[in-house]
């Protein structure tokens, strides 16, 4: 049975790989190939080639880092494997199922196997995927020279990590199948799953915080390093039982020479064979699930591809009130705007997504809050401020950036609509900026946000002497004014990729579609960088030009105001002239060419 | 066949006006110099094998794509040059009901009247939820909603604004039978109400059943037009009770585009 299972994996794979490289005569896929391998190769080269001074420098001061860097990255990757594992527990699928796709399930569910013979084809499926990947990793990643070790030590390593990680979730699924079919007190299950895990996290945490407060505040804390710490914090007893688990799992991978490795890898493949058991010997009727999960895939898929904004979680949509009274006469771009508001709001409350942000913002706060309060107490200075200004240039240069990748309720969105939007009697310029509206609303709340953060924290003591409130105010205001239009016009850039470029764009949609789709992912960034770069320099140049020709006269504050209106007047122009001519594009738009 | 063929007379005005309508993709013609009207309470069919160019050509009327040359005139309203006063004339309707994910029921009658100006739409859209059986549903979103019903509402949205032109592409896809029949009916009642309509579709005993008009399409190219009657005239060779779909073969010469 299995020998025919590996031949449908191994031919599927093969027929694959012919069909990707026949892709390859379509210029848009060999392209963006060429792009990707010359991106892997700089990749390779940069890490792998020969060290020049600055690399050997930074390669001496890295060996004294190198254990820090090792304990970072376990505890990262310890933080995330407990994330994802807590909320298999605290918030699984309504029936869990294992992941097979809806033609396995079509042939393979009826047909003469055991359950346990699935069960094997599911972990089969998985361990070619997870081989791959860990080949591919370590070659990437080679950090050989970081901390000892070698490729294939990394290989290895990933393979563990990987295996156990895939079967620790199998394992779960089919046990809370098992728990679900049999038990009648399934919430009292999953309640002390959820205390467990809060327990668990919160233990972990105390530890952590107490380490970190004691750090800060003691008296040793000038002369002891944060090496020293991170290495007090992993050796702590408390700690040390509590992620020994995700350490043994680990531990290959760390390894610095192959006598550490085969001394981690005899426990790790005990521990990997002990799920391994736990997962075959499971009862469940994962079946029902299954086929939920196969069916949840496929119509995602199918939204991706039809051009439908990625959902965060898996709840189902639900009705909501709209935004605003929407009136029945008046602009029709408002309408856009009603609609587009209302799908965002359903898409992004979801209880899942929800639950990340919350648990986000605990993690935050555990994490950072006795580690800036330490740290306050012993210089004496306030740590806020700084962090604060720091992280909403970060959050705005991230929104202007890639928040137009990100809010995508806009044309993209509404691309399986294209020909419903087109029959309505609105011009393409209408429909194209009534459709940007949203997004440009959403990412200028956030940048508006931003930009009262950092101007409200910005030197609070007064040191800078021209910083008064009046030039903090008129800045602030100014920055403000200029957000929207700026978010209109990197708004325009994917649109206008959108439709000019139809199946780029929703190749670029399609997920895992090889390494031609990271070359046009890419390509897609790079444009979108140039092109902000290109609206902003000639706006920014008049900006500066106003600003010093004019602070001599005027004064700072009305100076900066005089600006804003340049930058504001010029950037406008260009949204109007790029929604007009999306409109136009848009007008024009014709998705079955692209398909022809 | 419930109307009477050209019920409106020759010489009233035609609602849908085509001159030598051509859409090109590269060097591929999907159609080719076609010519055709409709008048008030006709309902037209369009047939043709696969790859015929029906739906471009529904396309191209709906002006959902661009018409490579030629001419459309809908309601008076030239598409090319007034489109926006063409559309307002005009509905259409796709085989597969297109939807946004988020939106109920009523707020999609909500969005469409804004859209069209529909000053009075609560007051419209009350009896057209009674009459397509929306009214217990309308604040459901369309993923809870069953095909039929995602049509109903596609229906409802589209004869909000009263529009005097439709277009319908395959209307009966993944209809169940009382589904059908309420579209074939629906059809029926829009026409005699004064609507021209266009459909295409490959059930030739609907067009038996609802259209006043037939037009056959082969290769993007116009084999035959004009009522029932006078097509079948034309390919029935003078034999008597030749079925529409023995007439469709002979006229297609049997295979498909």
């Amino acid at each position: 049975m299995l020998g025919a299972l590996l031949y449908l994996r191994l031919v599927s794979l093969r027929n694959l790989v012919v069909q990707r490289v026949q892709r390859l005569r379509q210029p848009k896929y060999l392209v963006g190939t060429v792009v990707a391998v010359a991106y892997f190769y700089f990749i390779l080269m940069h890490r792998n080639g020969p060290m020049g001074p600055a690399t050997a420098i930074a390669s001496q001061a890295g060996a004294g880092a190198g254990a820090i860097a090792a304990a970072l990255t376990c505890g990262g990757l310890c933080l995330l494997a407990l994330v994802r594992i807590a909320f298999a527990w605290i918030a699984p699928a309504e029936n869990p199922g294992l992941r097979f796709s809806e033609p396995e399930i079509a042939f393979l569910f009826p047909a003469p196997m055991s359950r346990r013979a699935l069960i094997h084809f599911r972990l089969l499926s998985s361990q070619l995927a997870i081989l791959f990947t860990s080949v591919l990793i370590a070659v990437l990643f080679n950090r050989s020279g970081y901390v000892g070790g070698n490729r294939a030590i990394r290989a290895v390593g990933w393979w563990v990590i990987l295996s156990t990680f895939d079967l620790h979730m199998n394992g779960t699924k089919l046990t809370l199948a098992r728990l679900r079919e049999t038990s009648s007190h399934f919430l009292l299950w999953r309640l002390a799953a959820v205390a467990a895990v809060v327990m668990y996290v919160l233990a972990i945490f105390r530890s952590a915080a107490a380490l970190v407060t004691a750090y800060v505040s003691g008296p040793e804390a000038s002369q002891a390093s944060p090496g020293a710490l991170v290495g007090e914090l992993v050796d702590s007893p408390v700690f040390h039982w509590l992620t020994l688990p995700f350490r043994l799992v680990l531990a290959p991978y760390f390894a610095s020479d192959m006598k550490a490795f085969a001394l981690a890898i005899v426990p790790a493949l005990l521990f990997l064979a002990l799920h391994y058991y736990w997962v075959c010997s499971s009862q469940a009727h994962f079946e029902e699930g299954s086929i939920a999960l196969a069916e949840k895939r496929s119509a995602a898929k199918a939204a991706a591809l039809r051009g439908e904004s990625p959902r965060i979680g898996t709840a189902r949509p639900k009705a909501l009130p709209g935004p605003f009274p929407l009136a029945p006469l008046g602009p029709p771009e408002v309408a856009f705007l009603w609609k587009n508001l209302l799908s965002m709001r359903s898409s992004l409350f979801g209880r899942r997504s929800l639950m990340i942000v919350v648990m986000l913002m605990v993690w935050a706060g555990a994490a950072l809050g006795p580690l800036l309060a330490g740290h306050a107490r012993s210089s004496g200075s306030d740590p806020f401020s700084p962090l604060i200004v720091a992280f909403s240039l970060m959050i705005a240069i991230y929104t202007v950036l890639l928040g137009p990748q990100i809010a995508r309720q806009d044309l993209r969105g509404d691309l399986a609509n294209a020909d419903i939007l087109k029959t309505y009697p609105v011009e393409g310029w209408r429909i194209a900026l009534g459709e940007l509206l949203a997004p440009t609303c959403i990412l200028s709340l956030v940048l508006w946000i931003a930009i009262v953060a950092a101007a409200a924290a910005i030197d609070p003591t007064g040191r800078i002497a021209w910083l008064t409130h009046g030039v903090r105010l008129t800045a602030g205001l100014c920055a403000a004014s200029a957000a929207p239009v700026l978010c209109l016009i990197q708004l325009i850039v994917p649109n206008t990729a959108m439709v000019l470029f139809p199946g780029w764009y929703q190749a670029s949609r399609t997920r895992g579609g090889g390494i031609e789709l990271v070359g046009q992912r890419l390509i897609f960034s790079v444009v979108q960088l140039v092109f902000a770069l290109l609206v902003t320099v000639p706006a920014a140049g008049a900006a500066i030009l106003v600003i010093f020709s004019s602070q001599w006269i005027l004064g700072v504050g009305p100076a900066i105001a005089l600006a804003t209106l340049a930058v504001v007047a010029i950037m406008a122009s260009e949204a109007v002239v790029g929604v007009w001519w999306l409109g136009e594009r848009f007008e024009r738009f014709d998705l079955s060419e692209e398909n022809r | 066949m419930i109307l009477p063929p050209g019920r409106a007379g020759r010489n009233v005005v035609r609602m849908i006006e085509v001159q030598e309508l051509a859409k090109r993709y590269g060097a591929f013609s999907a159609v080719r110099d076609l010519s055709f009207g409709v008048r008030p309470g006709e309902v037209l069919g369009l047939v043709g094998p696969n790859g015929a160019g029906k739906t471009t050509t529904l396309r191209c009327l709906a002006g959902i794509i661009p018409m490579t040359s030629g001419r459309v005139s809908i309601a008076g309203h030239d598409l090319g040059e007034d489109p926006v006063g063409a559309k307002r004339q005009l509905a259409f309707f796709a085989d597969e009901p297109r939807l946004f994910e988020y939106l109920t029921v009523r707020q999609h009658l909500s969005f469409v009247a804004r859209i069209y100006g529909v000053a009075n739409h609560e007051a419209l859209a009350t009896p057209l939820l009674e009459e397509l059986e929306l009214a217990e549903k309308a604040d459901l979103l369309p993923g809870e909603l069953s095909r039929g019903m995602k049509q109903k509402l596609v229906i409802a949205c589209g004869l909000l604004h009263s529009p005097s032109v439709m277009f319908f592409d395959e209307p009966l896809t993944g209809l169940d039978p009382l589904g059908i029949r309420r579209m074939k009916d629906s059809i029926i009642r829009r026409a005699r109400a004064g609507a021209a309509i266009v459909l295409s579709s490959h059930l030739l005993h609907l067009l038996e059943e609802v259209c006043t008009n037939v037009l056959i399409l082969k290769k993007g190219e116009k084999v035959a037009d004009g009522t029932l009657a006078e097509v079948s005239a034309r390919f029935s060779n003078g034999e008597t009770g030749v079925s529409l779909e023995e007439i469709f073969i002979r006229a297609t010469g049997g295979s498909e585009s």
